[in-house]
């Protein structure tokens, strides 16, 4: 007994001074490369790379990638005349609130990273963004569309359009181009995005067509896959145009059964349409419809051209909506860095002097449109509206500034 | 803990040496070697850190690093070992006698004072362990509020034998009960309107807000009580989860409260003191519950309703009582958790979270208190630990539960009570 707990001691004690000694060794090793990898700027991914919507994540990660790539091969940014390269860390949040209130804290203060991108979707934006003013940290979601994710909260940004704008955009566009004065609605009443969105756009249609031109307003609850219902009494109240702002999962059901029901008309959807495979899951029945997003793969030109072009070679599919707004908000985030004039390498002084330089950031030219911040940290720019073609691709339509 | 994480490559026999080496230490010793190791982590953990390779301190005990940078494992390995493991065992051992005798010298005061100079040690641990870095202070106040979560669902689903599926939902109602009233009334917002009071006494209106909170989702669990007179099993397990839908549906339509967008801009009020004296209440009012006559009469009827009525225990009042009781401390874990969020939405309290709740319960065992903190320590702990795993996460998590499952079919600690005088005493 005596014996082998003696032993146990002694191979621990051996054991911890292998360690001690190794770790020494480890220290003047690693004081080398120190030096060199000194120079460096750490961003933050708080992203949903699991849970329920896995697909925003990787787009978010891919467009992330590429632009690590691209800088660090160019042998890093260049800030006040200093040459850093970028290092990127994602962070998985789950698609749940709680766990992206743990990613973001562990970002900025394990991690110590200069800046915040993303969490993507609302529900872990308006949490994170909390926690990202809180400590001082500039953050910018590029896809969140509640307002509450950056209202009073000077550090946090966003990189898309809020619905306020995206709600009358569609129906401005529904009331030119199909002379709509009856329009239907069918949405989520469960899901944040499009209540929100349904609502602008009833609202907006109103004070276009007078109170009750929005002749149905019906709604169905997150994971329904049945909506004849609904559809029926859509089509009875016979609108001219049906407003759909669902997500890519749903919409080819819905499309698929209005069809099916005997709708002919055309249908009108929101931003949400254009991110994860919709085409594949709609084939045919989707063409010919319209919606409004924030940008337009198809037939795109310039740096828009080369992002899709460079995304396609690598990763074998066309970007969606979050690939392109992560794009813009990486390189704005870039810009602001760059545009500080220097880092001073305290944390506290750099992250303050990054979100004033991003508040200062006027008409940056990104693949999206021209970005400008309101004082709010909500950016003023474009939308654009694009019409499925014959060849399912999401081809440029009309572009529809504020 | 930190014994067995030493001891688990090591066979059988010297695992029993070791328990054997250690079994003159008592409690006390164990919180004061984690104290010192703390403090010891405070002073000189980051030079250590650093002359072990490491850029600053490994925050979830290495785990982190493990994961992500495999080249910095020695130095992780030793800085648990240095850090953590070494001093928290040097500490025990040979303070040993030192804490026998202050223990005995507790001992033969009231247990209420024993108890709270334990406690008051085991928050400095927690206090200077969370102070190190923000992360660490989140996970900790998640992984408590799990501890008052688990422990009620346990009532439930331990010791009464129900299987119910309603705690996302009391859950639920309290936290936007809590929500309601410190936005409500403390904070300027634009749902409701300026600020009614000021937050200057935030320390009593807040546990304040959180009874009332309890009471209102208390309220909420008549609505699973009554069916529960006519249902067991299969159907109430069915009646249940239809509560936690019914009200994440409500709460999405509930304009006032912010529909699916949800609420936000709680007062950051779930300070670590506040979350700490109220779950440890929690736990200790939850214990005495369940060693009470009432605790006995749950039992009771879970092992067999018509036989504990013939032996004239009230069966509906026992199973109305179960209910509320843990709804309310339900309804307060939701009310803190809120205010640690500061952001609550409908969609939180949803199957995912119901999963959770259940996995920290059937893993940790079911009938324990023990059992409970157990459970819900380790899958918050691991839940956190093995998120930079991404997809593998969600493969690792369950296959543990599953193998807990086959080896141990009711959970790690099951039917053990809680005997505070017995982890409290000397031990030689």
């Amino acid at each position: 007994m005596k014996k082998s707990l003696v032993g146990l001691m002694s191979l621990t004690v051996v054991f911890l001074l292998a360690m001690v000694l190794s770790g020494c060794g480890e220290k003047e090793q690693a004081d080398a490369p120190k030096k060199a990898v000194e120079n460096v700027i750490k961003i933050g991914f708080p992203i949903p790379l699991t849970g329920d919507i896995p697909d925003v994540g990787e787009s978010s990660k891919n467009a992330a990638e590429m632009i690590l790539k691209q800088v660090n091969e160019a042998g890093g940014l260049e800030v006040g005349g200093v040459k850093y390269k970028l290092q990127f860390i994602y962070d998985d949040n789950e698609s749940k609130a709680e766990s992206a209130v743990a990613a973001t804290t562990k970002l900025i203060t394990v991690d110590e990273v200069l800046a915040i991108i993303g969490p993507q979707a609302s529900k872990q934006a308006v949490p994170a963004g909390g926690v990202a003013d809180n400590y001082k940290t500039p953050m910018i979601s590029p896809w969140s569309t509640n307002p509450n994710a950056t209202l009073n909260r000077p550090y946090v940004f966003r990189g898309c359009f809020l619905d306020p704008f995206q709600g009358p955009v569609a129906a401005n566009f529904v009331t030119d181009e199909f002379g709509a004065t009856k329009a239907a609605v069918l949405y989520d009443i469960a899901s944040d995005y499009p209540k929100g969105l349904a609502e602008y756009f009833k609202k907006a249609f109103e004070e276009l067509h007078g109170p009750g031109s929005v002749v149905a307003f019906e709604t169905f609850t997150t994971k329904d896959v049945d909506f004849s219902a609904q559809l029926t009494n859509i089509i009875r109240a016979n609108p001219d145009v049906l407003f759909v702002p669902q997500y890519y999962n749903e919409v080819p059901l819905i499309v698929k059964q209005a069809g099916a029901l005997g709708w002919d008309k055309p249908i009108m959807g929101s931003d949400s349409w254009g991110s994860g495979d919709l085409m594949g899951l709609c084939g045919d029945d989707c063409k010919g419809h319209f919606f409004s997003t924030h940008y337009a793969a198809a037939g795109a030109t310039g740096a828009t051209k080369d992002f899709i072009e460079g995304y396609q070679a690598v990763y074998g599919k066309t970007p969606d909506d979050v690939a392109a707004l992560t794009w813009d908000s990486v390189n704005i985030m870039l810009q602001a860095i760059k545009d500080t004039g220097g880092l001073t390498g305290n944390l506290a002084n750099d992250r303050e002097a990054v979100k004033n330089a991003l508040g200062a950031v006027t008409n940056f030219d990104g693949i999206t449109g021209e970005m400008t911040f309101t004082p709010d940290g909500d950016p003023i720019k474009c939308a654009v509206v694009v019409k499925i073609d014959d060849e399912g691709q999401f081809s440029f339509y009309e572009s529809v500034c504020p | 803990m930190h014994q067995t994480t030493s001891t688990a490559s090591h066979p059988r026999g010297s695992l029993e040496l070791v328990r054997r080496f250690f079994a003159n230490v008592p409690l006390l010793a164990w919180f004061c070697g984690a104290l010192v190791a703390v403090i010891l982590e405070r002073a000189v953990g980051l030079s250590m850190a650093q002359s072990l390779g490491m850029p600053r301190i490994p925050v979830l005990f290495g785990f982190l690093v493990f994961l992500k940078q495999p080249a910095l494992i020695p130095g992780a390995l030793g800085y648990v070992l240095l850090m953590n493991i070494l001093p928290i065992c040097i500490t025990a051992k040979i303070g040993a006698p030192v804490f026998n005798l202050v223990s005995r010298i507790l001992y033969k005061m009231p247990l209420v004072v024993t108890a709270l100079v334990h406690l008051a040690v085991l928050y400095a641990v927690f206090h200077f362990w969370a102070d190190v870095n923000a992360y660490r202070m989140i996970m900790l106040k998640m992984m408590l509020i799990s501890i008052l979560l688990t422990l009620s669902l346990n009532v439930i689903n331990g010791y009464m034998g129900e299987f119910s599926c309603s705690h996302p939902g009391f859950m639920a109602l309290g936290a936007y009960a809590a929500s309601l009233f410190t936005v409500g009334l403390f904070v300027n917002d634009q749902l409701f309107g300026p600020a009614m009071m000021t937050s200057d006494y935030a320390v009593v209106f807040f546990p304040l807000g959180l009874f009332f909170t309890g009471l209102v989702s208390a309220l909420g669990a008549l609505v699973i009580a009554i069916p529960s007179f006519k249902t067991r099993g299969d159907y109430l397990a069915i009646i249940s989860l239809a509560f936690t839908f019914i009200i994440k549906s409500v709460l999405e339509n509930l304009e006032f409260l912010g529909g699916p967008r949800g609420l936000s801009g709680q007062p950051d009020w779930s300070s670590l003191p506040m979350v700490f004296i109220i779950v440890v209440f929690g736990v200790w009012v939850i214990n005495n519950f369940v060693t009470s006559t009432m605790g006995k009469a749950l039992n009771a009827v879970r092992d067999d309703e018509i036989a504990a009525e013939a032996m004239t225990v009230d069966t509906r009042k026992t199973k109305i009582i179960a209910f509320m009781f843990a709804a309310f401390w339900a309804g307060v874990a939701g009310g803190l958790f809120a205010h640690v969020l500061r952001f609550v939405n409908p969609s939180t309290f949803g199957i995912q979270k119901l999963a959770e709740v259940l996995a920290m319960v059937y893993f940790g065992g079911l009938n324990s208190v023990y059992g409970s903190i157990v459970g819900a320590v380790s899958i918050s702990l691991l839940g956190e630990a093995l998120r930079p795993l991404e997809i593998l996460k969600w493969i690792i998590i369950p296959l543990l539960l599953i193998l807990v499952m086959i080896f141990r079919p009711r959970g790690l600690i099951s039917f053990k009570e809680f005997n505070i005088h017995n982890l409290l005493k000397p031990r030689g």
